[in-house]
């Protein structure tokens, strides 16, 4: 009887919310407000990001998923009239306090976007750029680092001998690769990804995928996704969002299994009309 | 039989509708087709014009000699070199402000009050008689010093070109993608280095077209150069004196009565009209080999 | 589960309608294969007991055709949440819902071997156990179509009480064929069949188990509550 017992817990392990907080959490958000000029995109978000695993974000176009992800790297100040309140936690400061050095927080929260964006230089110098932005490094350091940034996202067999070739000649999902080898190249500790396939073929989105598997040995992961199969496939835990409120995050299986609110059940059943 | 009837009456007026309609077409196609002639073959009658009374000219001694008097056997040497000084300095000088009011524009003023200004005074600009300009460096820099000077049609040419200049940077950085800017941001660059080594250089190729678009714009200006640089029959390199240049060279030469210096200012117009047409192609073929 | 909105895709909500209809259909035929092998042995009713194997084929053919269609939106679908714990439970379900035709079948049987032990309990009691079953298949099968999560705990709690009945029938027989060797033959027969309703019953809770996780997403406890008396038959 015990012992029947205790092997049904064990079945349930992987249901179990809490082994995602057990894990200490490389991002707090609490109590985030957003606003574009006067309209609100986000109510009151808290959310924790537990290190060294993906959370991916979920919920219909609007929903403020991608604001929020925009919030965790400060990319809004680049335009005026975007305002955030309330606390984003990282590395015990608060980043929405002014005086934060961006460039800096940035250099340790990388973003990758939803369409590929090579730089116009060469693939060497695209890895290069992000390096050379924060660090001084020295001709054979910086070739090996740009080789281990490549091998990371297996792109090495395929570019290692036209390096110096324009990275725009890259298929689309070897330049998202590179993209990613890009923010890695920098040493953050939390990369941000907006829809990183949705613009490649299922191969590469794949690759990707895969490449996420390894990558969150290493760094905290959010991931944005419109496709709700990849969030089950990759995350660790999922927030699902809906007209800018966070209506539920749960791990992955009670999420897509037994969701607890009837707006992500509606919404991952695909009953939204 | 209702039913029937029913269902052939739109197709039938669909039918009427579809004649009608590829009438239309054909009319508009002969139209277009019409235009366009008339605007090459008025085209064409300059050139073979220019061709015809040009060429005879075209001699080594052309290339080779200064203006002279006429019926002495003068050349343009001096007036070629002239407008190239000119210029080529005029684009010098033009080149820097205008690319960096267009970067400003483009990247940091966008929609602010002082970004909207200069915006609207270089659309200005753009259209402004360019005699106008003349009229203003002989004020400023001719009536002042009391004597005209290359350095002052450089001038005068520099404002010419710098709306052209202002107006394709701004265009062609606006056509960087955002997500281009975003990922540069995100890598924790400062926006100088993003605007720099990443905007300015996805963007190099339009902006060189503009500014070659600027050089062939100004080669043949004339009557901004007639107050500044006045023109010079004497070879002179010295910027601070009058300097000759083909435009004013061919004014000067078909309002004269002299046959050789006639035939002087066709093949000097010629000249004129090869170089732009020259810069153009470069210009086209420049962008083709930027788009693949 | 059923009083959710419509999908956005309306061909997936008529496919996920038909599961539906078949495994209904399926509950349907098995709860007549049931009554009729019941009432085949506690009537001894020759034409009952012709009933549940021509029925079987039936039940076959429905749980090939609701595998191949669960399969097919598993495939083409990827239903998720309440839509994917429907199809893994419809998957489960007929499997149980074969399984219970299959020992209607063998009771039917079995029906006219039995034959009444004068002046013994145990044809009462088959008849209780077998109203037991019929009511707790019964009520299984309704919490299904109606996605009614408290009447299958009803039926999961309930089991006991079959459990507990085959429990005294097995003492029962055991001693009648321990007084008399004779009776070997009937009372084996009598023993398989009060084996083969208790086995409904087992399946009948496993049905109100895969409706309750398909309803509320939780998993009941491997162990079901059972009588201790029944443990100890075992």
């Amino acid at each position: 009887m015990n012992g029947q017992a205790m092997n049904s817990t064990m079945q349930a392990e992987p249901l179990d919310t809490n082994t995602a907080q057990a894990t200490p959490l490389a991002i707090q958000v609490r109590n985030l407000d957003f606003y574009y000029g006067k309209s609100r995109a986000l109510h009151g978000i808290s959310l924790d990001f537990p290190e060294r695993s993906v959370t991916g974000m979920i919920g219909p176009s609007g929903c403020g998923k991608s604001t929020l992800l925009r919030v965790l790297n400060r990319m809004y100040d680049l335009y005026p009239g975007q305002k955030a309140t309330g606390e984003v936690l990282y590395d015990g400061q608060n980043i929405l306090a002014p005086g934060v050095d961006l460039n800096q927080l940035r250099s340790r929260i990388g973003m990758v976007f939803q369409k590929p964006t090579p730089f116009p230089m060469s693939i060497y110098d695209n890895i290069a750029f992000g390096i050379r932005l924060h660090e001084r490094v020295g001709r054979s350091e910086m070739d090996g680092r740009v080789e281990d940034a490549l091998r990371r996202v297996a792109l090495w067999p395929e570019v290692k001998d036209r390096l110096q070739a324009s990275a725009t000649a890259l298929s689309g999902g070897q330049q998202q690769r590179l993209c990613i080898a890009r923010t890695i190249a920098t040493r953050p500790e939390v990369i941000l990804l907006d829809e990183p396939t949705s613009a490649l073929d299922p191969v590469s989105t794949a690759r990707i995928e895969e490449l996420l598997d390894e990558l969150k040995t290493e760094f905290t992961i959010a991931i944005v996704t419109h496709n709700m199969q990849q969030a089950a496939r990759c995350a660790d835990q999922v927030a699902f969002f809906y007209l800018g409120e966070l209506v539920e995050v749960d791990s992955t299986a009670r999420m897509f299994t037994t969701p607890r609110e009837s707006r992500t059940q509606d919404y991952i059943t695909g009953r939204f009309g | 039989m209702n039913s029937q009837t029913a269902t052939r009456t739109p197709s039938s007026r669909s039918r009427s509708l579809a004649a009608q309609r590829k009438m239309m077409d054909r009319f508009a196609t002969v139209l277009s087709w019409c235009a366009t002639f008339l605007v090459v073959f008025v085209l064409g009658s300059i050139l073979w014009t220019l061709l015809k009374n040009g060429l005879p000219g075209l001699t080594a001694a052309l290339f080779t000699r200064s203006m002279g008097a006429p019926g002495q056997g003068g050349g343009l040497a001096n007036a070629i070199v002239g407008s190239l000084l000119q210029t080529g300095l005029a684009i010098l000088l033009g080149a820097p402000a205008g690319l960096m009011t267009g970067i400003y524009l483009a990247e940091y003023g966008s929609t602010s009050r002082l970004a909207r200004a200069v915006r609207f005074v270089s659309d200005m600009l753009l259209s402004a008689p360019s005699i106008l300009i003349g009229l203003f460096i002989y004020m400023v820099l001719v009536a002042p010093l009391g004597h005209f000077s290359g350095f002052a049609g450089a001038v005068a040419l520099a404002i010419l070109a710098m709306p052209i200049m202002v107006r394709t940077t701004e265009d062609m950085l606006r056509l960087v993608p955002v997500a281009m800017r975003e990922a540069g941001i995100a890598l924790g660059a400062p926006k100088w280095r993003v605007i720099l080594f990443i905007c300015v250089r996805a963007a190099r190729g339009g902006i060189l077209t503009g500014v070659l678009l600027a050089i062939a714009r100004v080669a043949g200006e004339t009557a901004p150069l007639l107050f500044t640089s006045l023109g010079n029959s004497e070879w002179s390199l010295d910027m601070r004196r009058p300097m000759a240049s083909l435009p004013v060279a061919i004014y000067q030469y078909a309002g004269s009565a002299y046959q050789d210096w006639m035939q002087q200012a066709w093949t000097g117009a010629l000249l004129v009209t090869l170089g732009v047409l020259i810069i153009n192609i470069v210009v086209r073929v420049g962008i083709r080999a930027g788009r693949t | 589960m059923g009083t959710e909105p419509a999908h956005t895709v309306t061909r997936y909500d008529q496919e996920l309608d038909r599961l539906r209809g078949i495994v209904a259909r399926m509950g349907g035929l098995v709860e007549r294969q049931t009554a009729q092998a019941i009432a085949a042995v506690v009537d001894q009713n020759e034409e009952a007991a012709l009933e549940p194997p021509e029925l079987d084929v039936e039940v076959d053919t429905l749980e090939r055709d609701a595998e191949s269609l669960a399969i097919r939106i598993l495939a083409l679908r990827a239903p998720m949440a309440v839509d994917l714990r429907l199809i893994v439970a419809v998957l489960k379900i007929t499997g149980d819902l074969e399984r219970i035709g299959d020992y209607a079948s063998s009771i039917a049987r079995r029906a006219l071997k039995v034959e009444p032990l004068d002046g013994a309990m145990s044809f009462s009691a088959l008849r209780n156990m077998g109203r037991l079953v019929q009511e707790n298949l019964h009520k299984a099968i309704d919490a299904m179509a109606c996605n009614d999560s408290e009447r299958a705990m009803e039926v999961w709690n309930a089991d006991t009480a079959v459990d507990e009945l085959y429990t005294a029938m097995f003492r029962e027989l055991v001693t009648y064929m321990m007084e008399d060797p004779r009776k070997i033959g009937p009372c084996i027969h009598l023993l398989f069949v009060a084996k083969n309703l208790e086995r409904i019953g087992d399946h009948a809770t496993n049905i109100a188990e895969r409706v309750y996780y398909a309803v509320t997403g939780e998993m009941l406890p491997a162990v079901r509550p059972r009588g201790g008396a029944a443990r100890k038959g075992n």
